[in-house]
């Protein structure tokens, strides 16, 4: 069971393949019948545009690596906030990034802001801002609760969370309705579209930085699982190295929520099923998580797309709607086997 | 040179006073018992010499040098502990939990070399865990778990090795076998040994050096070999007792609860 | 809940004369008065708006010192401005509507607005409730209200006039073929106005049919995908505050730049209209109406 660079490798081949195969099949699925012989005939066809080329290219497939990275950046990060946290229930929200988003966007409707930075709306950039700020907010709360202290942040998180939500039904409550309804969508998980290739493209190698970095750090999260004295034992600098993970898997999860709003249960479900599969050990976990995750929310955002087509639901209800039962039957089974016996 | 000195060490856990002034040196390849009533800081003790706490005032040295000057990984290079172990989150394997301590102690690898899987093998093979490697720490016994981490400790392969209570739930053979190991690890290694134990006599048959901790703050570091004198004892833990020699073996029996007013009853 | 002493039996008797009296006072102590006939007397009016296409058929009417009380969105005509502000639509402010001291009060039929009706129905207070989300309903609407405040023969013109706005324009583009207007009320995430909406009727009466299809919800969000399958041959955006207008038209070019393929971006006919106008069925539906079949006339 020991894990040997090849059988990563092949590991994350074959979660890489899952993944292209997964967007492979969801581009030729749409409100729009395309088919794919039509749009290999190239970008243009009798001298106009042809649009089932069109389509797939310039609408489905942004949309579709959108989606593939906000999955990836959440269910790494989830990973890494359930080994620094130690609670196997914790997902990338957990600590107020949710509330701290929703505040950011609430503000910008209610502003009155449309201006746009890139293409990247106010929504999505006042999101970001909210949602890095609370977990700087959180963190610094929380350290001062204690050196490494993790019920400090966690209690830290749920202060935070709280005194934003109060905020948010406050400015809710003055709000006009529609404004209310703007913002309620955006943040139920509406995947933009039309975001502009330098964005996308920045996105991505983020993300993929932030996976690299979290796989490198894997032998420390395994390490965490212990406790953060007996890592500290084994070696580990235990507040540099939950502060530095802390710090990409915040990152990481803002720029998810400012592309996406926020998509739940990717970060708290796709952790521990590929666990289920493949192990705990987290230089696998990661990317391998990672990978599943893009793939996830690449099949959701698909099914948001033609379950009421021609309108479109949040990609937040579908994830929910999966994630919430499979989520139970994680629970129940865990609960059988009483694994997370902390003693 | 001393190989750890500590000077003049308190600790406090608020306005708790568990140690006060505590003045001790261990040497290269001792076999140091510290033996104490619960609550006189056995642990606490335990966890400053492991650097994971700070001392109120005095001075830890670890080869001469203060132990706040040692980064986390050197010190790991330096002390193996070994403690009340908890079970992890995830379901981790045997060989798995070893395994971590290679990753400081064999330079930072992201996978490890075949020289780490040797030494992880021979830390199981030390500690009789080889045959359940592959089942996850949950799956296990509380003694099948504390020789898991007992091994983990062998595989960081320091030249200190610092166990807290490590036979506590182990079943008669293998309480004898961890203390075997021990010594033999002392002779062929030149490994030093810092045992807390609740067994006097397992202690008094194996360690050399004893420090005693009464919970009312007085301290007794005796070097020579040789078993603790029952009057000691039974001043340090509260009881009364008889001493004895079973085949060439110091034992004590306790036999009542000491009376506090009146001395030993 | 047991009381002290009480057993199972005796607390379950109890719950279920509570119960009985409960659903009694609730079947008897309600009434809604939805259509009183006869008109108060011309001095002694004094009429709170709820609403602001209320407000403007109460103007419309021909009253305007009988108006004791509006909703901060009540921005037409100019005089409803000066008018008492009794709280907003989603949120009336009751003790500003007593305040006023109103003889009547006209309301919509909307859940916030019910639970106002009903205490001040409790308080003595006259109500009138009107359902305005039909041209259709927007004619009954206006004459339930000509007769709750003697106007009957205002109400009728109204009617009329609007009617025959409408019917004009039914003529005028009798033989054209429908244009496929997609109303984009929302940019991020892309919003537009369903088939079960107003907006509908008003586009299908200037001749125009919505691009979309029907759809679970009243203003669903769609993909841009979905754009494409809808090939609107003109794209309206109602303008969704005041000042935001020009803003509007001015990164509209660069926000439906990305969907150059459709007709209505690549004949150029993205539209961004006054919203408050368009966005409530008022007595300017002649006005709203001719604003759309201008957007779809433009040539």
């Amino acid at each position: 069971m020991d894990l040997t660079p090849n059988k990563l490798w092949i590991r994350i081949l074959a979660a890489t393949a899952f993944l292209f195969a997964a967007i492979a099949v969801c581009l030729l699925i749409g409100s729009v019948p395309v088919s794919l012989f039509d749009a290999l005939r190239g970008p243009t066809h009798d001298g106009q545009s042809n649009i089932p080329y069109e389509i797939i290219v310039h609408y489905r497939l942004p949309r579709m690596v959108l989606a593939a990275i906000i999955g990836a950046a959440l269910a790494a990060s989830g990973c890494v906030f359930q080994a620094i946290l130690r609670n196997p229930l914790a997902d990338p929200y957990i600590l107020g990034i949710s509330s701290g988003a929703g505040l950011g966007t609430l503000a910008a409707v209610l502003l009155g802001w449309s201006w746009t930075v890139f293409g990247m709306s106010a929504m999505m950039l006042t999101a970001f801002a909210g949602a890095l700020a609370t977990t700087w907010l959180v963190w610094g709360v929380g350290r001062a609760a204690g050196r490494a202290n993790i019920t400090g942040l966690l209690l830290a998180g749920v202060v935070v969370n709280a005194f934003l939500s109060s905020v948010i039904m406050f400015l809710t409550s003055i709000a006009r309705a529609d404004q209310v309804q703007t913002t309620m969508f955006w943040l139920m998980g509406s995947i933009s579209e039309m975001q502009q290739v330098e964005v996308i493209a920045a996105s991505g190698l983020l993300t993929a930085a932030g996976v690299g970095v979290l796989l490198r750090l894997g032998p420390s999260l395994n390490m965490l699982s212990f406790g953060a004295d007996e890592a500290a034992a084994l070696g580990l600098s235990v507040s540099r190295t939950c502060a530095a993970a802390f710090a990409v898997a915040a990152l990481m999860t803002s720029l998810a929520v400012c592309l996406g709003g926020l998509v739940g249960f990717v970060g708290l479900i796709v952790p521990h099923a590929v666990r289920l599969v493949a192990g705990p050990d987290h230089r696998q976990l990661i990317p391998v998580s990672a990978l599943v995750g893009a793939a996830f929310v690449v099949i959701a955002d698909t099914v948001a797309r033609v379950v009421v087509a021609p309108a479109m639901l949040p990609v937040g209800v579908v994830t929910a709607m999966v994630g919430g039962p499979f989520f139970l039957i994680l629970l129940v089974r865990y609960m059988r086997n009483l694994h997370w016996q902390v003693k | 040179m001393s190989l750890i000195e500590i000077k003049s060490v308190s600790f406090a856990y608020g306005t708790q006073k568990v140690l006060d002034k505590l003045s001790f040196s261990v040497q290269e390849n001792d076999f140091l018992a510290i033996l104490g009533p619960n609550g006189a800081g056995k642990t606490t003790l335990v966890h400053l010499l492991a650097g994971l706490l700070k001392p109120q005032s005095g001075r830890i040295q670890i080869d001469g040098k203060s132990i706040r000057a040692y980064s986390r990984a050197e010190l790991a290079g330096k002390i193996a502990m070994v403690r009340q172990g908890t079970t992890p989150t995830f379901g981790f394997t045997v060989r798995q939990t070893v395994m971590m301590a290679r990753y400081f102690a064999g330079g930072r690898n992201l996978f490890e070399t075949r020289q780490d899987c040797a030494i992880v093998e021979q830390a199981l093979e030390m500690t009789d865990t080889r045959r359940f490697a592959d089942r996850p720490l949950h799956a296990l016994s509380g003694g099948e778990r504390q020789r898991v981490f007992i091994a983990r400790a062998l595989a960081q392969q320091t030249p200190v090795l610092l166990l807290d209570e490590p036979t506590s739930h182990l079943d008669l053979k293998h309480q004898i076998g961890i203390f075997e190991l021990l010594k033999n690890l002392r002779h062929n290694e030149r490994k030093t040994v810092i045992v807390v134990s609740h067994d006097l006599n397992l202690v008094q048959h194996y360690a050399e050096m004893y420090l005693l901790l009464a919970d009312d703050g007085r301290t007794l570091y005796q070097r020579d070999g040789g078993g603790l004198p029952a009057a000691t004892i039974e001043s340090f833990f509260g009881v009364t007792g008889v001493e004895g020699t079973l085949a060439g073996r110091k034992v004590f029996v306790p036999t009542g609860i000491a009376d506090r007013h009146n001395g030993v009853q | 809940m047991l009381n002290v002493g009480e057993t199972t039996g005796d607390a379950f008797k109890r719950s279920v004369w509570v119960l009985a009296v409960m659903s009694i006072v609730l079947l008897f102590g309600c009434r809604e008065q939805t259509n009183p006939t006869e008109p108060v007397a011309d001095g002694a009016m004094r009429i709170v708006s709820m609403a602001p296409n209320l407000t403007e058929i109460l103007f419309a009417l021909g009253l305007d010192d009988e108006v004791v009380g509006v909703t901060r969105h009540c921005n037409y005509p100019p005089q409803a401005l000066t008018k008492p502000k009794i709280g907003t639509f989603w949120q009336p402010d009751v003790e500003a509507v007593l305040a006023g001291r109103p003889t009547l009060v006209i309301a919509e039929d909307f859940a916030q607005q019910r639970q106002l009706t009903e205490q001040l129905e409790r308080l003595g207070c006259a109500t009138l409730t009107v359902k305005i989300e039909t041209i259709a309903q927007l004619y009954d609407g206006i004459l339930s209200i000509g007769q709750a405040v003697g106007r009957i023969e205002q109400a009728q013109t109204l009617i009329s006039r609007l009617k025959a706005a409408q019917d004009v324009l039914q003529t005028s583009i009798a033989d054209q073929p429908p244009l496929k207007v997609l109303w984009v009320i929302q940019r991020q995430p892309l919003r537009v106005a369903g088939t079960k909406t107003f907006i509908n009727e008003m586009i299908e009466a200037v001749g125009g049919v919505n691009a979309i299809g029907p759809t679970v919800n009243v203003y669903p969000p769609i993909s841009a995908e979905d754009v494409i399958a809808a090939w609107p041959d003109v794209i309206i955006e109602p303008a969704n505050m005041p000042n935001s207008r020009e803003a509007q038209t001015r990164s509209a070019g660069e926000f439906y730049a990305a969907f150059r393929s459709v007709p209505a971006v690549r004949n150029k006919r993205v539209y961004v209209i006054d919203g408050d106008l368009v966005s409530r069925l008022s007595p300017r539906l002649d006005q709203s109406l001719a604003e759309i079949a201008r957007c779809l006339r433009q040539d």
